[in-house]
């Protein structure tokens, strides 16, 4: 064992205690924990706080969909989540574990841009996050046909991604991120940049796939019309630097949109952004 | 997105996340610093190793060799080698931009004519002013002619795509407001077609800079009876290595700082281009 | 600006107005100013001084000779070049020391080193080659860094999701992604570098293209200067329509 490697090892030995000392619960297999999360990032000199006390929990298999103003951190929060960046301070515990920097094989991520490699067929798209784990070409292969054809794009499995429309390509970013089986699945306003009709027909298909594996997913949107009709559990932050404002639960039948108990919860998350609901004439 | 944008800048060097110890801009000095510190160095042991039956390069002065004899240089006949150079240079490339400037506005503007001769031109284009050295030298022999011949033709061929591309490029809408100030042609031209070339040509000109400098040397290589290409060509042929070397930094320093002057002068002039034009770098 | 009713005519038919026009006026001016043919050949003699030249096995290896320094100088410039632009673009830190360096020889343009090679390789091919090398180096390795820098973040977080390492993301995502500017930065590079090699014969060479039309303007020959001079620029546009054409097979992906 090279002496880098051995360190290594010993550094999330002892962070592991730290983090089981700092928190005083049952931290269980397929949970996020985001605790006491600090984080700040300087350009030019200037130090800007994005996120400030920061903490929350999914539960297994929950989906939590994260809303709030525009530029308010909530992607920073995705980042630190998948071990693209490091907080400044606190830290974010899977399966009881901090998360590591740099790649981590437990989780998938679909980004606001699809982020199709354009030199790739569709079909190589999907497979090539496979192939990086070492499936072998034939099984990244029909594994990648798989999901293709789960989010209904089999016809396109060898078209170019500069062929697919923005729905299209989102969909295939999102066949991308759970060809790889995640159990924590990342999402950053994957449908924000598409139109409204798309939007709510990928909603519905997203349901459908979650269905399937049961990912604990983090959801980041914008829309919350969209977190009650996807999360279990709404986490809504407050303007940078954010922290957590309130975390509302979602029942079942208040996504049904055309209930009262959807109107309530609606009303009572906006009320929760600083939005009214009563959107009556003013003159 | 801002946000995961700067953080994710970041993710290759974890530590700017971490309150840094260092001011990006002055850890890049250091560095730079640093590797040129290296460069110098390695030539140094190599100017050693070399200096003892290195093989083919049997004469590889160190730094400070070199440096002797660009003092040497400096205190003794670069000034009148520069100025010659920078003649030759300066005729040239005024000559070259100009008739640029005009052929490109004409060809831009004239449909007609265009279609002729922009191919004709497109055509010569790749060919660089270097191919014709032999031939201006059967037409001009080795005096001053053919010199800015070379270093003309050379500028002419950059600056021409641009003020071809400058007579052609008004934006729509100040064509729009034209027509509805109810301007006629000539008022046209002379607010909107003519501004917009000049500044595509001063652009070209300034990125023409490095062709026409750099023709400057080799038609003094080959014509080599005055200025800094003429003093490499003396230094070579008596075999004074560290003095070749010194006029080749010689040229070099020349070239920077001309650009930079340039640069400097067009962020004055026109700064609402200055963001275009570091693109064109 | 009226449409002409035919522009795919019009798209051939002036150019080649143009081509009489420049003929015209050669032969105007060799009647007008009654110059000597070693100022002013014809155009006649011009092109059978080419046809000369084609059907002479000299020229043939003249042209091999002169190709051959391009190519090898061209195939070590590029892989080093792309080599250490790709170091340059991924590590911040090698790039914030090497670019002072890398700057400051940008600026001794690669004909100021010709007497420097002839120096100490004298008229043997590999001066040429190393001065080609590095005229093609600096090209490549400035595109490379820029282009490697540049690639669109999202797809450099795909990567990293995915589980690439950082060197395999820099060849598989950051490199292809760059691969369509690179190759219109090593048609320019091959431009340059092609002149370089024509440049350093014309000042110092036992063999070679550069050489012939030297050769040719010495003995005021100047039919076959400018036949030269023709044979110079076709080649060149032959070296860069192929690079244009492997590049665009291989990869461009726009």
């Amino acid at each position: 064992m090279t002496p880098s490697a051995a360190s290594s090892i010993d550094e999330r030995a002892s962070a592991i205690d730290r983090a089981k000392q700092e928190v005083a619960r049952n931290t269980r297999e397929g949970e996020l924990l985001v605790d006491r999360v600090f984080h700040r990032y300087s350009t030019f000199g200037r130090q800007t706080e994005v996120l400030r006390d920061v903490s929350f929990r999914i539960a297994p298999g929950q989906v939590a969909c994260v809303v709030g103003p525009s530029g308010c951190g909530k992607s920073t929060l995705l980042g630190l989540a998948a071990g693209l960046l490091r907080p400044t301070a606190g830290t974010i515990l899977w399966d009881g574990a901090p998360v590591v920097i740099g790649r981590n094989r437990h989780l998938g991520m679909a980004f606001q841009q699809p982020g199709l490699f354009p030199w790739m067929s569709v079909r190589k798209n999907v497979a090539i996050g496979l192939r990086t784990r070492g499936y072998p070409r034939r099984d990244a292969r029909r594994i990648a046909d798989e999901f293709l054809h789960t989010v209904g794009l089999s016809d396109f499995k060898d078209a170019y991604p500069s062929q697919l429309s923005g729905g299209m390509a989102q969909r295939v970013g999102i066949a991308r991120a759970l060809a790889l089986r995640p159990r924590l699945l990342l999402l950053d306003e994957p449908f924000a940049a598409v139109d409204a009709f798309t939007r709510l027909k990928l909603q519905q298909e997203f349901k459908a796939l979650l269905a399937l594996t049961r990912p604990t997913v983090l959801f980041v949107t914008h829309d919350v019309a969209e977190a009650i009709a996807l999360g279990d559990v709404i986490v809504v932050m407050t303007q940078r630097p954010a922290t957590v404002q309130r975390i509302i639960p979602v029942a079942r039948e208040e996504r049904h949109r055309a209930s009262a108990a959807y109107a309530r919860k609606l009303a009572e998350t906006l009320e929760c952004l600083g939005v009214t609901s009563d959107m009556g004439d003013e003159h | 997105m801002a946000s995961i944008d700067n953080g994710i800048a970041s993710t290759v060097d974890i530590s700017a996340t971490a309150s840094p110890r260092l001011s990006p801009r002055v850890r890049a000095w250091l560095l730079g610093l640093a590797g040129t510190a290296v460069a110098i160095a390695v030539w140094s042991l190599l100017s050693h190793w070399l200096a003892h039956g290195g093989g083919v390069i049997n004469r590889l002065p160190g730094p400070i060799a070199v440096v002797r004899e660009l003092v040497q240089y400096a205190t003794s006949d670069l000034a009148s080698d520069l100025l010659a150079s920078l003649r030759v240079f300066a005729i040239g490339w005024l000559v070259g931009a100009a008739s640029a400037a005009l052929v490109g506005l004409a060809l831009g503007r004239a449909s007609l004519l265009g279609g002729i001769f922009l191919p004709i031109v497109e055509a010569i284009r790749p060919v660089s002013s270097i191919a014709w050295v032999p031939l201006s030298i059967v037409w001009f022999g080795f005096g001053l002619t053919s010199k800015v011949f070379l270093v003309g033709l050379a500028v002419f061929l950059v600056v021409i795509v641009y003020a071809v591309d400058g007579s052609h490029r008004v934006p729509a809408d100040l064509e729009r407001t034209a027509t509805m100030l109810g301007m006629n042609e000539w008022q046209r031209f002379a607010s909107l077609v003519l501004p917009g070339t000049l500044a595509e040509v001063l652009i070209g000109s300034r990125v023409a800079l490095t062709a026409g400098w750099g023709t400057v040397i080799v038609a003094e290589l080959v014509a080599a009876n005055s200025g800094l290409g003429a003093h490499l060509i003396a230094v070579e042929q008596s075999y004074n290595v560290s003095a070749v070397m010194a006029t080749m930094i010689c040229f070099a320093a020349a070239g920077f700082a001309m650009n930079a002057a340039f640069t400097f002068m067009e962020q004055r002039l026109m700064p609402w281009r200055h963001d275009r034009a570091r693109q064109e770098r | 600006m009226t449409r002409s009713p035919h522009p795919a005519a019009r798209r051939v038919l002036l150019p080649l107005v143009g081509v009489a026009c420049v003929l015209g006026a050669w032969e105007a001016t060799l009647a007008l100013y009654r110059l000597p043919a070693i100022v002013l050949p014809t155009p006649w003699s011009v092109a059978t001084a080419l046809a000369d030249l084609i059907t002479t096995r000299a020229f043939w290896h003249d042209v091999g000779v002169s190709l051959y320094e391009f190519a090898v100088g061209y195939a070590i410039g590029v892989v080093l070049g792309v080599a250490i632009g790709i170091l340059m673009g991924e590590r911040r830190h090698f790039r914030m020391a090497a670019t002072p360096v890398i700057e400051s020889l940008r600026f001794i343009v690669p004909f100021a080193w010709i007497p420097l090679t002839i120096l100490w390789f004298g008229t043997s091919y590999t001066g040429k080659i190393l001065l080609v090398a590095y005229a093609v180096f600096f090209v490549m390795v400035v595109s490379t860094a820029r282009a490697v820098a540049q690639v669109e973040p999202t797809l450099s977080r795909v990567g990293t999701m995915l589980g690439m390492g950082s060197w395999r993301l820099a060849f598989t995502v950051h490199l292809r992604a760059a691969a369509p500017t690179l190759a219109s930065a090593a048609r320019a590079a091959a431009a340059i570098g092609w002149i370089a090699v024509v440049a350093a014969e014309y000042i110092g060479a036992s063999a070679g293209l550069g050489l012939m039309i030297t050769n040719a303007a010495a003995s005021l020959a100047t039919p076959v200067v400018i036949a030269g001079m023709f044979v110079i620029g076709v080649v060149g546009a032959g070296v860069s329509a192929a690079i244009g054409t492997l590049s665009r097979k291989w990869l461009d992906y726009r």
